[in-house]
């Protein structure tokens, strides 16, 4: 019985966070600072392909303010996986990103992001991404 | 009575079962104790450290099971010089823990070295009363001009 419950309970969860996942990425595209503030945690760490480190502040902010621009976002999740109240996705995306001087480039990238579900919703809280062999290095 | 002690066999090996977790210290230590692993080819202590579910992912964004991880450094496919992990933040959930960190590699493949310094993002485990890691992902490093 209790196993049942729980089960649901992680189906549920894991439902929700690939909700999470999709609208985290659209709210990048859209630079929507306010939808970003719910999903990501205070204490994100953000690890860009080419090593670039930001905390949630300058995240939202280098989106807001046009230094970083993504243009589009195609993302494939592959695995979702759920640990009590800490949920691990992997997965594969199609970046098109660009901003105050810089010129849009084109990445395709494995990333994996850790979210904790945190006063009734999911929240990122680390993000680490790899550029594939396809990608340029710069 | 008769119910209470029903309740009490129900409920004792659940309580049997749960060990507490680790701690700080503890999840610092299996992290540690991977990489040294990792670093000296040791197949059966990765055995042990590593979760059955493992999702390992380098730099160039290639992802491995548990049993393509193991065979790769069986092999020899993956081998390291020296391995010099600085783990920066330990974070602590019901059952299990992220860290991050840098770590400072020189690999080597085709009789060459090579210099792979990343940021890693690990996620451990706590499972049958130690710590397992179930995720280890990378990117690398880019020295940029300050």
């Amino acid at each position: 019985m209790v196993s049942g419950a729980s089960f649901a309970k992680d189906d549920n969860r894991s439902a929700a966070l690939r909700t999470a996942e999709t609208a985290r990425f659209e709210a990048q595209v859209n630079a929507d600072a306010a939808k970003l503030g719910k999903l990501l945690d205070d204490g994100l760490e953000y690890t860009h392909s080419n090593g670039d480190l930001d905390t949630k502040q300058s995240f939202i902010e280098s989106l807001t303010s046009g230094t970083r621009d993504y243009i589009s976002s195609v993302a494939t999740i592959e695995t979702v996986r759920i640990f009590g109240d800490v949920g691990v996705i992997r997965g594969k995306a199609k970046v098109t990103v660009g901003g105050k001087d810089r010129q849009p480039q084109d990445l395709h990238i494995g990333y994996t992001d850790i979210w904790l579900w945190k006063d009734g919703r999911w929240q990122m809280t680390a993000w680490r991404s790899m550029r594939m062999p396809d990608s340029p290095v710069k | 009575m008769r119910p209470l002690v029903l309740l009490l066999l129900v409920l004792l090996p659940h309580f049997a079962w749960a060990s507490p977790r680790g701690d700080e210290a503890s999840a610092r230590a299996a992290l540690l104790a991977r990489f040294d692993a990792a670093l000296r080819a040791d197949v059966a202590a990765l055995d042990t450290l590593l979760a059955d579910d493992l999702e390992y992912c380098g730099v160039s964004a290639t992802c491995s099971t548990k049993d393509q991880y193991l065979e790769s450094v069986r092999s020899g496919t993956r081998k390291f010089r020296s391995l010099a992990p600085k783990i920066e933040r330990v974070r602590l959930f019901a059952d299990s823990a992220v860290l991050t960190g840098k770590v400072y590699a020189v690999s080597i493949g085709d009789g060459t070295e090579r210099n792979v310094d990343a940021y890693f993002l690990v996620v451990l485990a706590w499972r049958d009363g130690r710590w397992q890691m179930t995720n280890q992902s990378s990117t690398l490093l880019v020295d940029k001009p300050k």
